[in-house]
């Protein structure tokens, strides 16, 4: 019989970071969506009915959620707890490449060893980490599309995008990759949960992981 | 009166037609009616800036646009306020003649450069060549003795069509070439005469040229993007919109966004001043506004009746719509998913429960 610790693991930051994050772009990737191809059409003249801008409303303060959400997981990659700081999930010490070794193999059913860990394991933080890089490609892309008269965003977009043509190319692709992403994502979340019993699903809820008593 | 009905260049432009050109300049602007006499005491007495017109990769679009406006007082006032010392479309002169003019006013004053066309690069520039001179070396003498360039039309200022990948004789615009002199963009296929003129007309009156965007747009005409000032743009907020070309909705008159139009991501001032004396642009006529004051608009902005470019996968072939492919790996994400889940299940059933460390 196991017997198992209770650990602290992700303060209460980082689990608001996560469901901001997460709802923020459901409701992005919809409304995003619909700015894409408005699936509606009104046809009735002067129906006091505003469904386009109603859901760029809505988009625009999902964004700005979401631009809250990454500055909030920035401050934490910096001043986070032990597991949150960005260096915990880099492939750079040895320990770490292990990690993403044993993470692999585990995930490929080649080997049952779960190399035990308590912040993410090294492929999980790699894949966040990439992720929060396309959220600030959306960000930036988004504030060049929003705000394309301001001096800041026209010089910025224009020499990072060429012109919003192009930035709205890139938003939309990489749209794609947060819908890959949280599928991957959910469903690892949930092989982990049934793979190992530390409650990896209640921990972006709690905070809390459950381990092995040494 | 001016003449409206024989359209010809006219180079006695009366004082009504004078004022009304100044105004338009001034209205494009964005200056207060209170400058117009300034405009106009500028373009009347200065003395004639000499310009030199340079044609290279071109239609020459942009000049008949700009000398055959369907009103002919904006071609007469902007022939009238400057001295056009050589022009290949309108000069007199031919052949060594010709050169001549061009080096006369070269070496021996000031001028301003119009650029109209892009200049081909590839192989030492062979693919443009006038008077046995390939259209780089033209460039390269003449451009360091301007006081200032405009680039005139989207080939000048960014390649234009030329420009369009593969982009085959490696063209490219002005500012891609020259440094060290003023250039002023003045983009679009054609772009509208106006802004040429109001351009012009502030070096005129104010000795300087005006002030500029980062991609070197003046500002008072490419400042605003077209989906901000669009006489359709109620239509869009209020979700009506034109599903096929020819269907009821594009006979009332709605939104084209479905349809392509890319004002949503093009800079210019096109709802506000139109085009041809008769209050009309593209989108006022039904037609998607299709980007063409915007850089590398052949690449990026087609197919002009789609929002948004294909996706091309590098030495793949594959060549779909943004959503098409990332449905289909989105797709093939999810089966792999499940084959993963599949696998983990069915090697449970296999070894059972005891590879189970609890
Ligand atoms: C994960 C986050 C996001 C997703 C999935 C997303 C998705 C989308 C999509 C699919 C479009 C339609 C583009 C098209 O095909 O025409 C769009 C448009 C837009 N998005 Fe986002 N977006 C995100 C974040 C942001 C952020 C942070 C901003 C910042 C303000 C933003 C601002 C905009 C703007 C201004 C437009 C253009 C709306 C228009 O032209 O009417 N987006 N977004
Ligand atoms: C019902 C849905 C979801 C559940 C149950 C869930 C659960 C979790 C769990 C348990 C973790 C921690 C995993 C670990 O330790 O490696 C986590 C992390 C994370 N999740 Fe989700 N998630 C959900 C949806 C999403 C969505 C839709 C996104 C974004 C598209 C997302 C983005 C993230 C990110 C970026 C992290 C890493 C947090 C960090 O930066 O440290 N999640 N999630």
């Amino acid at each position: 019989m196991a017997t198992y610790e209770r650990h602290h693991c992700w303060s209460l930051l980082l689990r608001l970071f996560h469901w901001m994050f997460a709802l923020s772009i459901i409701f992005l990737i919809v409304t995003g969506f619909y700015i894409n191809t408005p699936w509606t059409n009104t046809m009735i003249e002067g129906s006091a009915s505003f469904p386009m801008a109603t859901m760029r409303y809505i988009h625009y303060i999902a964004a700005y959620v979401l631009s809250s959400a990454v500055l909030i997981r920035l401050f934490l990659y910096i001043f986070g707890n032990a597991q949150e700081r960005v260096w915990d999930i880099l492939p750079i010490t040895g320990r770490n490449l292990n990690n993403l070794k044993m993470t692999l193999l585990q995930y490929s059913y080649i080997s049952n060893k779960h190399d035990e860990r308590l912040g993410h394991n090294i492929l999980a933080g790699l894949a966040y980490l990439l992720t929060f890089i396309a959220a600030l490609l959306m960000i930036v892309s988004g504030f060049y599309m929003l705000y394309p008269e301001s001096a800041f965003w026209a010089k910025w977009g224009v020499m990072l995008f060429g012109s919003q043509q192009f930035a709205r190319y890139l938003h939309h692709i990489t749209m794609w990759w947060f819908m890959i992403f949280a599928v991957v994502h959910i469903y690892l979340c949930i092989w982990n949960d049934c793979t190992e019993p530390e409650g990896l699903i209640s921990s972006i809820f709690t905070g809390a992981k459950f381990k092995h008593k040494a | 009166m001016a003449d409206t009905v024989k359209k010809v260049l006219d180079p006695q432009l009366d004082r009504r037609g004078f004022l009304k050109g100044c105004t338009m300049a001034a209205a494009a602007l964005g200056m207060s009616e209170a400058m117009i006499p300034k405009l106009v005491e500028a373009a009347a007495t200065a003395e004639r800036p000499r310009v030199i017109w340079l044609h290279f990769q071109e239609c020459t679009g942009c000049t008949e646009s700009l000398l055959r406006s369907s009103h002919p007082d904006l071609a007469r006032l902007i022939l009238d306020i400057i001295s056009l010392d050589y022009h290949e479309t309108v000069m007199a002169a031919a052949g060594h003649q010709a050169e001549e003019n061009l080096h006369a006013t070269v070496n021996n004053h000031p001028f301003i450069l119009v650029v109209e066309g892009a200049i081909p690069t590839k192989d030492g520039g062979i693919y443009c060549k006038i008077a046995g001179k390939t259209a780089m070396d033209i460039l390269a003498e003449v451009a360091p003795k301007a006081s200032a360039i405009i680039a005139i039309g989207t080939c000048a200022t960014f390649g234009g069509v030329q420009a369009a990948a593969p982009n085959p004789t490696g063209a490219v615009g002005v500012q891609d070439l020259v440094s060290g002199v003023p250039i002023v963009n003045i983009p679009g296929c054609p772009p509208n005469p106006v802004s040429f003129l109001g351009t012009i007309l502030h070096y005129l009156t104010f000795k300087r040229l005006p002030a500029l965007d980062n991609l070197n747009r003046p500002l008072f005409a490419y400042g605003r993007r077209i989906h901000d000032h669009c006489e359709r743009r109620a239509h869009f907020d209020e979700g009506r919109f034109v599903e096929q070309y020819g269907d009821a909705f594009h006979k009332l008159g709605y939104c084209l966004y479905k349809v392509g139009c890319k004002g949503p991501e093009t800079f210019s001032n096109c709802p506000a001043v139109r085009f041809n004396d008769v209050d009309v642009w593209p989108v006022s006529v039904g037609h998607g506004c299709i980007g063409c004051t915007e850089p590398n608009f052949w690449d990026t902005m087609t197919p002009f009746y789609e929002r948004l470019p294909m996706v091309k996968i590098p030495a793949s072939g594959i060549v779909g719509s943004a959503d098409k492919i990332g449905k289909t790996v989105l797709g093939i994400t999810a089966a792999a998913v499940g084959i993963h889940a599949a696998v983990g299940i069915g090697k449970r059933l296999i070894k059972g429960k005891s590879s189970d460390k609890a």
